[in-house]
C-alpha cells in the first residue's frame, strides 16, 4: 500500500500542494481528480520522484520512501505513463520496452532475452504486437500500450496513468480500460488521472479529489458519488471576488476581431468567436484543447484551411506576426514568455521597443535615448519594477517579466490583444494586479481575447466565456461573474462534450 | 582601438573593468609589451610595426565575417574559401579580362555578397543546417577556385591597387584603417540599426523574434549575405596587400575566422556580438603569429596554441554563463 501523507510543495510564489494525501491500495483503480492547477500533476511528480516534497512523507507498505529522482521511484516499483509520449521512434517495440534495463552478455546486447522480456510484458497486457516493429510505425494507441508495457517490465506495483485517453478514440480507450482492469485484478494499484468523469466512473473504484492543493475527498469509494457531487467537490464554493474597474461594452459595436467558422491545418473545426472593442472574451479550455494554436493561426503562424478572419468588419489575410501587428494592430502575449515572449539576455528597453524599432529609428539608426524614453513610459504605466531600462529581462521576477511581455504590444498601439495564460507561474498578489491591468486595458477600448486554463481568472475577467475542447468551441456563455454557477456550467460543457464524443479526439 | 562596445549591453553596476573586453584588452596590451621587450624593441621599429598592422587587416575582417553569422546562431565554413575565390576572380578580371582595378574590386565585393546570399537562401529554403550548407559551398568554391587558374599564381596586376596595399596614413597601413572602418560600420549596424537588432533578436530567441513580427528567414539571409560581403572585403585587402594571388589563398583562414569572435566572447548560440572583443582577439592571434616568426617556432605549434585558446575561450564562456544562471 502506497500512502502519500500531507504533502506540501511550494514553487516560487505558488503553493502547488498544501497538505495533499493520497492512499493507494493494491488491486484497485484509483481516480485522481481536480481542476487545472489543483495540484494533480505536482502530486504525480512527487510520487514519481521528479520533485521532492517540502513537507509530508511517502510510505510504501509502511517503509518511508526518500525519492531522490525518477530512478528511485522506479526501483521502488512506481511506474508512470506520462501524458506526452516518451518512446524513441527509431527503436523497436522491444527496445523501447526494456530500455531501462537492456539485457546484456559481456557488453553485447542480448537480443533474444530482450525480445522474450518484451513479449512477456505484451502478453501480460494481451496485446498482439510484434516486438521488432519500429515504434514510429505504431498508432498513438499502440504507442500508449507500449508505454504501459514498458512500465510493467519494471515489475511495478503502482502504475500512474496521466490522462491516458487524451489522444485515444473511444474504442481504443475501452481496450485500454480492459487492460487497466486486468492489471487491477492481478494486484496492481493503478492511478488514473483524468478529466473525463465518464470514463472515471466506468473504470475507477476509489477517488481522491484535489482542490487548491488539498485533498477534499480521500480514497473514497466512487460508488458513493454522483458526477454532480464530484464536480461540486472539484470546484468548491469558497471564492473571493476582486473589485475591478466598471466597464460597459457597447453591445452595438461591430466586433474588432471576428473568427467565422475557422478551420485550421492543425484540426480546428469551424471555430467561430468574436470580440468587441472594450470587451474581454474568455477562451477557456483544458491544456491541449487547441487555444494557443488557434491564436497562432489568427497570427498567420498556422495555416487556416477554411473560414474567415475579420478585423473591424473587413476580411483579413494575415500571413505573419509583422502583418498582424502593423496592418491589423493585433498583438499576442504568449503563454511561454521565457522562450517566445522575451529576449531574456537583452535589456528591458529593447524588449519593449522590439515591436516599434522601425518607428523609433531616425535615418535608419535607433537612438538609445528614444528607446529608453519609450520603455520608461510603459514601465511607469504598468508599474514594472526595474532598476533601470538597461536591466536585463532575465533578472526580473516572473510578474515583471510578464508585464514587459505585455508592454511591447501596448507600445505598438495594438487594438486587439490576445493574452495567453497571462498569470501562469505568477504569485497571488501580482495576479490580482494583473487582472486589474487587463480589465483596465479593456476599459480603455482594447478588444481582449483572454486564453486561460484558470477558471476563477476567466470568470473574474471575461464578459463572455467561450469553451474550447478538442479543437472545437463547445459552447459560449454570458458571464454573470457568479463563480459557483459559472464554473459548474463551464465544467459541464467540457464534460458533456467528452461524454457525447466518448473521448474521440481529433487527430 | 577606442570603439565602444555598442552591441554588448552594460547592465547597471557592470563596470568597465569587469567586461570580458577589458580583460582581453589588458591581455593584448601585456602580450604586446612582452613581445616588444622579448624582441629587444624590434617589434616597435617602423617597418615591423607597420607589417604587424598590415597583416592584421584580413584577420579582423574575416573574424567579423564569421561574427555576423554567429550573431544569428549560424556558422559559415566557407569564409576562407570564399575570400580566396573572390581574390582569384578580382586578379583574373584585371589580368586576363583587362578590366580596371575599381571594377575588379566591385566585382569581388558583389561576388562575395552573392555567394553569401546564396548560402542564406539555401539555409532558408532547404532548412538544412548552415554548417552543412556552408561546408558544401566551401567545397564547391574550392573546386571552382582551381578552375579559374589551376595552381598558377596571378601577379603583376594593377599598380594602383598594390600601391594602396602598401600605403600608410599617419604611420598606420591603409588596409588596416579599412578594416577598422569596416569594424565601426559593423558595430553601428548591430548596435543602432533596425535590421542589425533584428538579426540579434533572431539569434537570441528565434521564437520570440517571430512572435515579435521579425522574419527569421530574412535575418538568416541578411547575415549570410553580410558575411559573404565581408569575405569579399577581405579578398580585396588580400589582393592589394599581398601583390600576388594563387589558388591556396584563404585556405588557412577558417580557424582564425572562428578564433577572433570566439576568443572575443561572442556567443556561439547567437544573439550577442562583440566587435571590440573580435578586434582584440584578432590582435592577440596576430601576436602569436609574430612570435612564431620572431622566434622561429614551428608553425604547427601556432595552430596548436590558437586551437587551445579557442577551446579555452569556449569553456570560459560556458562557465561564465553557468555562473550567471546560478546567480539569477
Amino acid at each position: 500500500m502506497l500512502v502519500a501523507e500531507n504533502l506540501v510543495k511550494t514553487f516560487p510564489g505558488v503553493r502547488a500542494l498544501d497538505g495533499a494525501t493520497l492512499t493507494l491500495r493494491p488491486g484497485t483503480v484509483h481516480a485522481l481528480l481536480g481542476e487545472n492547477g489543483a495540484g494533480k500533476s505536482t502530486l504525480v511528480k512527487l510520487i514519481t520522484g521528479v520533485y521532492r516534497p517540502d513537507q509530508g512523507r511517502i510510505t510504501l507498505d509502511g517503509t518511508e520512501l526518500h525519492l531522490g529522482g525518477p530512478l528511485d521511484a522506479q526501483r521502488a516499483g512506481i511506474g508512470v505513463v506520462h501524458q506526452e509520449r516518451n518512446l524513441i521512434p527509431a527503436f523497436t517495440v522491444a527496445e523501447n520496452i526494456v530500455l531501462h534495463h537492456l539485457p546484456g552478455r559481456a557488453g553485447w546486447l542480448d537480443r533474444a532475452r530482450m525480445r522474450a522480456e518484451a513479449r512477456r510484458c505484451l502478453e501480460l497486457l494481451e496485446v498482439d504486437l510484434a516486438p521488432d516493429t519500429p515504434v514510429a510505425r505504431l498508432s498513438v494507441a499502440q504507442g500508449q500500450l507500449v508505454e504501459i508495457a514498458k512500465a510493467l517490465s519494471l515489475d511495478n506495483k503502482v502504475l500512474l496513468l496521466d490522462e491516458p485517453t487524451a489522444s485515444l478514440t473511444g474504442d481504443e480507450a475501452d481496450r485500454l480500460f480492459t487492460v487497466v482492469r486486468r492489471l487491477r485484478d492481478s494486484g496492481h494499484a493503478v492511478v488514473l488521472v483524468s478529466h473525463k468523469l465518464e470514463e472515471v466512473f466506468a473504470v475507477a473504484d476509489t477517488v481522491t479529489v484535489l482542490r487548491d492543493g488539498r485533498s477534499v475527498a480521500e480514497a473514497a469509494p466512487l460508488a458513493g458519488f454522483t458526477q454532480g457531487q464530484i464536480i461540486d467537490l472539484m470546484v468548491g464554493r469558497a471564492f473571493a471576488s476582486i473589485e475591478l474597474v466598471e466597464r460597459t461594452v457597447d453591445a452595438q459595436a461591430p466586433p474588432a476581431l471576428h473568427l467565422n467558422k475557422v478551420s485550421t491545418a492543425l484540426g480546428h473545426r469551424e471555430v467561430s468567436l468574436w470580440v468587441r472593442p472594450g470587451e474581454i472574451l474568455g477562451l477557456y479550455g483544458l491544456v491541449g484543447a487547441g487555444r494557443s494554436e488557434l491564436a497562432k493561426a489568427v497570427l498567420g503562424l498556422e495555416r487556416i484551411t477554411a473560414g474567415t478572419v475579420e478585423v473591424h468588419g473587413s476580411p483579413a489575410r494575415i500571413r505573419n506576426v509583422g502583418e498582424a501587428l502593423r496592418r491589423y494592430r493585433i498583438g499576442y502575449v504568449t503563454e511561454d514568455r521565457k522562450d517566445e515572449g522575451l529576449f531574456m539576455d537583452q535589456p528591458v528597453a529593447r524588449n519593449i521597443a522590439v515591436t516599434v524599432w522601425r518607428r523609433l529609428a531616425r535615418a535608419g539608426l535607433i537612438p538609445d535615448r528614444r528607446e529608453r524614453a519609450l520603455a520608461e513610459t510603459y514601465v511607469e504605466r504598468l508599474g514594472i519594477r526595474i532598476s533601470s531600462p538597461q536591466q536585463l529581462v532575465g533578472q526580473l521576477s516572473g510578474g515583471n517579466q510578464q508585464k514587459v511581455s505585455l508592454a511591447k504590444w501596448l507600445a505598438a498601439d495594438c487594438e486587439i490583444l490576445i493574452v495567453d495564460e497571462p498569470t501562469v507561474g505568477i504569485d497571488v498578489r501580482t495576479k490580482a494586479a494583473f487582472h486589474e491591468l487587463i480589465a483596465g486595458l479593456a476599459a480603455q477600448g482594447l478588444a481582449l481575447l483572454l486564453i486561460s486554463s484558470d477558471l476563477p481568472e476567466t470568470v473574474v475577467l471575461a464578459d463572455r466565456i467561450a469553451v474550447m475542447s478538442d479543437l472545437r468551441i463547445v459552447g459560449e456563455l454570458d458571464n454573470d461573474h457568479d463563480y459557483p454557477r459559472m464554473s459548474q456550467r463551464v465544467i459541464r460543457l467540457i464534460h458533456a462534450e467528452t461524454h457525447v464524443e466518448g473521448g474521440v479526439a481529433a487527430t | 582601438m577606442t570603439l565602444t562596445a555598442t552591441s554588448r549591453v552594460a547592465g547597471p553596476g557592470r563596470r568597465l573593468w569587469r567586461t570580458p573586453e577589458f580583460t582581453l584588452g589588458v591581455i593584448a596590451a601585456a602580450g604586446f609589451v612582452a613581445l616588444a621587450i622579448a624582441t629587444g624593441g624590434n617589434l616597435l621599429s617602423a617597418g615591423t610595426l607597420e607589417a604587424f598592422f598590415r597583416f592584421l587587416a584580413v584577420p579582423i575582417v574575416i573574424g567579423l565575417s564569421q561574427m555576423v553569422v554567429l550573431a544569428v546562431g549560424q556558422m559559415n565554413l566557407a569564409v576562407g574559401a570564399l575570400t580566396g575565390f573572390c581574390a582569384m576572380v578580382a586578379a583574373w578580371l584585371m589580368l586576363e579580362a583587362g578590366l580596371p582595378a575599381p571594377i575588379a574590386v566591385l566585382a569581388a565585393l558583389t561576388l562575395g555578397l552573392a555567394v553569401g546570399v546564396a548560402n542564406g537562401a539555401l539555409v532558408v529554403l532547404t532548412r538544412i543546417n548552415g554548417f552543412i550548407v556552408t561546408l558544401a559551398t566551401m567545397t564547391i568554391i574550392q573546386g571552382l577556385r582551381y578552375g579559374v587558374n589551376g595552381p598558377d599564381t596571378f601577379q603583376g596586376y594593377s599598380e594602383g591597387l598594390r600601391a594602396f596595399g602598401r600605403a600608410s596614413i599617419l604611420g598606420l597601413p591603409a588596409v588596416f584603417l579599412v578594416a577598422i572602418a569596416v569594424a565601426i560600420l559593423v558595430a553601428l549596424f548591430f548596435g543602432r540599426t533596425v535590421t542589425g537588432r533584428q538579426l540579434l533578436a533572431s539569434g537570441g530567441s528565434p521564437f520570440a523574434a517571430r512572435l515579435s513580427g521579425i522574419s527569421n528567414d530574412r535575418s538568416l539571409i541578411i547575415a549570410h549575405g553580410l558575411s559573404g560581403l565581408l569575405a569579399g572585403v577581405a579578398a580585396v585587402i588580400t589582393v592589394s596587400a599581398s601583390g600576388s594571388v594563387n589558388a591556396t589563398i584563404g585556405d588557412d583562414l577558417l580557424l582564425p575566422s572562428f578564433a577572433a569572435p570566439i576568443i572575443g566572447g561572442v556567443a556561439l548560440a547567437g544573439g550577442m556580438v562583440s566587435v571590440v572583443g573580435t578586434l582584440l582577439a584578432a590582435f592577440l592571434v596576430r601576436l602569436v603569429d609574430v612570435m612564431q616568426a620572431q622566434f622561429g617556432i614551428n608553425p604547427r605549434w601556432v595552430d596548436l596554441i590558437i586551437g587551445a585558446v579557442v577551446l579555452g575561450a569556449v569553456l570560459l564562456g560556458t562557465l561564465r554563463q553557468r555562473i550567471r544562471e546560478r546567480s539569477t
